[in-house]
């Protein structure tokens, strides 16, 4: 899968310019993406930490990305997800890797790491359900 | 229904409005009812949240945004001497494809609360299909108690 190609499809869906991030690793089974920090994402102003739900969206187009990589438009169908916070989010670059744990012929299931500095350290965790059909 | 003290009223539309900055005032959310019970606000449609090029279906990860902020608005009326509040976790369900132009609406409640934590539920629909569910969520958030309020907290940078 060319990461130009998928980076330019990336660039027409309006919420993932909104969220702002770049894909840069792709393989069958897993994604890897960065978003850049913008004053847009922040949940909490005083500490200028990363809003859970940007996070919880960034993850859930990460591994919209991993189950699909060659959409066009519309991206993967998701189902549910449920997402542990397990450190904030602080003002910089934020990275997810979304691994296709099972991918059947209806449904995939997905788990997603996001982290800024070090990878052992992660800010969540999340488990993704996306309808293939 | 409780009532809620207009010293409150006042600092949530403050926190709110006036902060200026981040996600919140993005999605440019109005507040319609609220009491220690439950909250419905609305977020009018936003081009910027679709998946689509013709701009009509909703990504899923601006209802789980929607729903975590206003999980923390539900739980700032119901609960008193809370000093910070972290979410612990989310949990999201996408009923169907949020598919229409019109305006989204959410209502959440905090159910139960111990000392440490929140537990949240929440449903979202569009404008005037309240019977036509498109997600609904839960969350639980970790409390920590102290005599600095979360309104001071949040709003200590800004004055």
């Amino acid at each position: 899968m060319d990461l130009q190609a998928l980076n330019t499809n990336v660039s027409r869906v309006p919420f993932f310019r909104f969220l702002n991030f770049e894909v840069q690793e792709i393989s069958e089974t897993y994604a890897e993406a960065e978003i850049t920090f913008e004053s847009r994402h922040i949940g909490n102003p005083v500490m200028e930490y990363y809003h859970g739900g940007i996070i919880a969206s960034f993850m859930e187009a990460t591994a919209a990305i991993a189950v699909h990589p060659e959409f066009a438009d519309i991206p993967a169908k998701p189902i549910n997800l449920t997402v542990d916070y397990l450190r904030p989010a602080v003002k910089g670059p934020l990275t997810a890797g979304a691994m296709v744990t099972r991918k059947g012929k209806r449904i995939a299931s997905v788990s997603v790491t996001a982290w800024q500095a070090a990878r052992d350290k992660p800010v969540a965790e999340g488990l993704y359900h996306f309808l293939l059909v | 229904m409780t009532e809620i003290t207009q010293e409150k009223m006042e600092q949530i539309a403050q926190m709110w409005n006036a902060r200026g900055k981040g996600l919140i005032t993005h999605m440019a959310l109005e507040i319609k009812e609220i009491s220690a019970e439950a909250v419905l606000v609305r977020m009018p449609f936003n081009p910027d949240f679709c998946v689509d090029s013709a701009q009509t279906l909703l990504h899923g990860g601006i209802l789980t945004a929607l729903l975590d902020s206003v999980f923390g608005l539900a739980n700032f009326v119901a609960i008193e001497g809370v000093s910070t509040m972290a979410t612990l976790d989310l949990r999201v369900d996408y009923l169907r494809a949020a598919h229409s132009r019109s305006d989204v609406v959410v209502r959440a409640n905090c159910y139960r609360v111990t000392r440490h934590i929140a537990f949240n539920s929440g449903s979202i629909w569009f404008d005037g299909h309240e019977d036509d569910e498109i997600a609904r969520g839960a969350a639980s958030f970790a409390l920590t108690r102290g005599d600095t309020s979360l309104f001071s907290a949040m709003t200590k940078a800004t004055v």
